[in-house]
Order: C-alpha cells, then structure tokens, then sequence
C-alpha cells in the first residue's frame, strides 16, 4: 500500500484492505472529498456490477458522515460508509430479480420498508418521481435517496427527546437541519 | 407576528432587460435575425449556439455547458436541474428559446446580487460574506451552517468561496425551504408542530 506519506496511523491499519483504497487517493492530510471518494469507490468495487457514484452522491455521502464538518472522511468516517453502502447494496441486490441493475416503484417502495422507513404513498410518489428515470431506479440514485432518507430521519430524531414521533421545529432550525441533510 | 425573508428574490416571473453576464460560446455571434418575439436577439443566437441538434429545446447536460461562473466551471448539475425545472413550462425536462431567455435575465439578476455580496471582489463569496449575506436577506442563521455550506460546495483551497451556480441553488433552496415550512405556520408563529411522517413528506415532496 504505497499510497500514506508516513504509513498508517495506527497498528493494524495496514492490514486493512480498505485502507489500500483510501490511501491511494488521500492527500498529505489522510482526508478525502467527494472527488477522491468517487475514485476510490469506484476501485474498490463496492458497486460490484453496478455502475458506481455521480460526483453529486458521493458529496450526499460525506455529508452524512462529516461530523467535524470539514467537508471530508477520515479513514474511520470511509470505514463507517463503507459498511453502510454494503448493507443498502444488499438490499438493492436483494430485489433487483432481474438483475437489469435498476428496480422499478414497487420494488423500491419494498426495499425502503424493509429497511424501516414508513413513509407515505405521497412521499413515496415523490422519491420515485426524483430518482427515476423512466420509470426506473438505479442503484446510484437508490444510495443517494437512501443517504438523504438517512440523514433527514437522523436530523428529525435527535430534536425528538421525548421519543414521541414529533417535533416543535423552530423556522431557524427546520431551514438548517433540511439544509444541512 | 412571524415574517419570512427571502420575499424579494429574483423570481421566475420577473424580467428587467439587462447586459449579459457571459458572452456567447464561440465568443459573441452577430445577434441573430428572426428572434421569436419577446425574445432578446442576443439570448436567441446563444439559445442556437447551444442547441447543436436545432432540436428546438435544450437538455439541462447542454444548459450546462452553457453556463459559467466566473472562475470558469460550467454550472453544476444540480442547479441546472432546478434551473430546468423552473423554466420548463413544457414539463419535458428540457428548455425551449423563451425559457432560456426568462433563464438569462434571472442569472442576470442573481448575478447582481452576488456581486453585492462578494465584497472584496474576489469572484466567490467567502464564509464571512455568505453569513453577512444571510443576515441582509433577513435569515436568522448561525455561523456553522455557513461553514458548513463552504465545507460542502467550496473548492479545497487557501481562500475557500462559493461561486455562482451554488450560490443561486442555496438561494433557491431557503426559499422552497420557507415556503415549506410557511405552509404549515398557518398562525404565522415561527414554529410548527410536525410528526415524522410529516416531517418527510414534506421535505422530500419539495426538496429532495
């Protein structure tokens, strides 16, 4: 892995072989952006038959996961994507029957259910409506409405203390948690 | 009383005539004849330069080529998106010549603000500038939201700004935003009262 100026940063490191991915693309400062993260994903193959990420998915993806805000993954924060695309690639492979590399409505609305999210028809209609083309879904746009779904439903929980399934959003707060997602 | 800002944006609708901010690709055509009326002859040559196929409309990948900012990267794809969407009367994802010409004069205008906004001059608006220009149009935000705006859309470098395109998009956004939330503040309190279902059809049917 020739990649890291200085080697790993930690035991172990190396013998991760997720770590050759980042490495390769991460700069001086062991941070990668959403050009760098499209590459590295596309080499590691984690879209395996599918045709991996528009530039705009990948920004989502590390929007979701940059706490520090920084616009950038660590190494850990990749780690943490990395098993959370797997687990969304398996449901997409899970009822893409046909293996066309697309599922259609009913398919997504499914695979959206069986991972937790109950959403309205109209919602529903709304999703399908702005990442399909034609009718159909691609594995690119699955991820991409998946890591917005994610994030809006992290952002609505934490303001929910009281676990009720309702919020008391404020106008300054409600434009940055939608904004932020 | 709650009031909402962001009322005075540049608007679909509106149409004050204006000098172009980009010359045309191939560096300025003589205006063509035969404009379409209410059409500007200068936005009709560039309408025909950029539709190569004289198909009569233009997709937003060519929209995209034919927008700049000013450190010259076409426009991203996410605003041209919405840029179609707004003037796209046909609802074919495509744009016709009187669209883009609506188009023009709305980056015109969004153009002028940008400007007023970018105080040094730099030709992108930096953290400081985008939280000056939040507070001037009346958002009540705090300053991590701007950075983290910069952080997401800024290039990577010493002085890091956003440029037009992203500045229009994030514009375009608080206001689909405001008007999201309005529609349920029907008391015009500042505050709504939303259950996670809600919470997601309503982001997702406008935002998403």
């Amino acid at each position: 892995y020739g990649g890291a100026p200085g080697g790993p940063a930690f035991p172990g490191q190396a013998q991760d072989p997720l770590y050759g991915y980042f490495a390769a693309v991460a700069g001086q400062d062991g941070q990668i952006d959403a050009d760098e993260l499209q590459r590295c994903l596309t080499q590691s193959g984690i879209a395996g038959a599918y045709k991996p990420f528009n530039l705009e998915t990948c920004r989502l993806m590390i929007s979701m996961l940059d706490r520090d805000m920084s616009g950038t993954l660590g190494f850990n924060e990749f780690k943490e994507l990395w098993a959370v695309v797997n687990g969304w690639k398996q449901h997409f492979v899970s009822f893409d029957n046909d293996r066309s590399g697309t599922v259609d409505r009913q398919e997504l609305e499914k695979a959206l259910m069986n991972m937790g999210f109950r959403l309205s028809p109209q919602a529903v209609t709304a999703i399908t409506r702005r990442y399909s083309t034609r009718g159909k879904i691609t594995f690119d746009d699955y991820i991409a409405c998946c890591v917005k779904l994610r994030a809006l439903t992290e952002c609505f929980r934490r303001r929910d203390t009281s676990q009720q399934g309702f919020v008391n959003f404020q106008y300054d707060d409600f434009i940055q948690c939608v904004m932020s997602v | 009383m709650a009031a909402y800002p962001g009322q005075g944006f540049p608007g679909a609708g509106q149409a004050p005539a204006g000098p172009y901010p980009y010359g045309p690709p191939g560096g300025g055509a003589a205006p063509g004849g035969g404009a379409p009326p209410g059409v500007d002859p200068e936005a009709f040559s560039w309408f025909q330069a950029v539709d190569a196929d004289r198909s009569g409309s233009i997709s937003a990948k060519e929209l995209k080529q034919a927008l700049v900012n000013s450190n010259w990267s076409t426009f991203n794809d996410e605003t041209c998106l919405l840029m179609i969407n707004m003037f796209d009367k046909t609802r074919s994802g495509r744009m016709d010549v009187y669209g883009f010409s609506a188009l023009l004069r709305f980056i015109q205008q969004w153009k002028s603000l940008f400007q007023q906004y970018d105080r040094d001059q730099s030709g992108s608006i930096s953290c400081s500038e985008l939280q000056q220009a939040f507070s001037q149009m009346g958002y009540n935000l705090s300053p991590q939201f701007s950075q983290l705006l910069l952080a997401r859309y800024a290039q990577r470098s010493c002085n890091p700004g956003i440029q037009l395109d992203r500045f229009i998009q994030i514009c375009m956004q608080l206001q689909s935003t405001t008007d999201a939330f309005r529609e349920k503040d029907t008391g015009l309190v500042g505050n709504v009262r939303l259950s996670y279902e809600d919470f997601l059809t309503m982001v997702v049917t406008r935002m998403m």
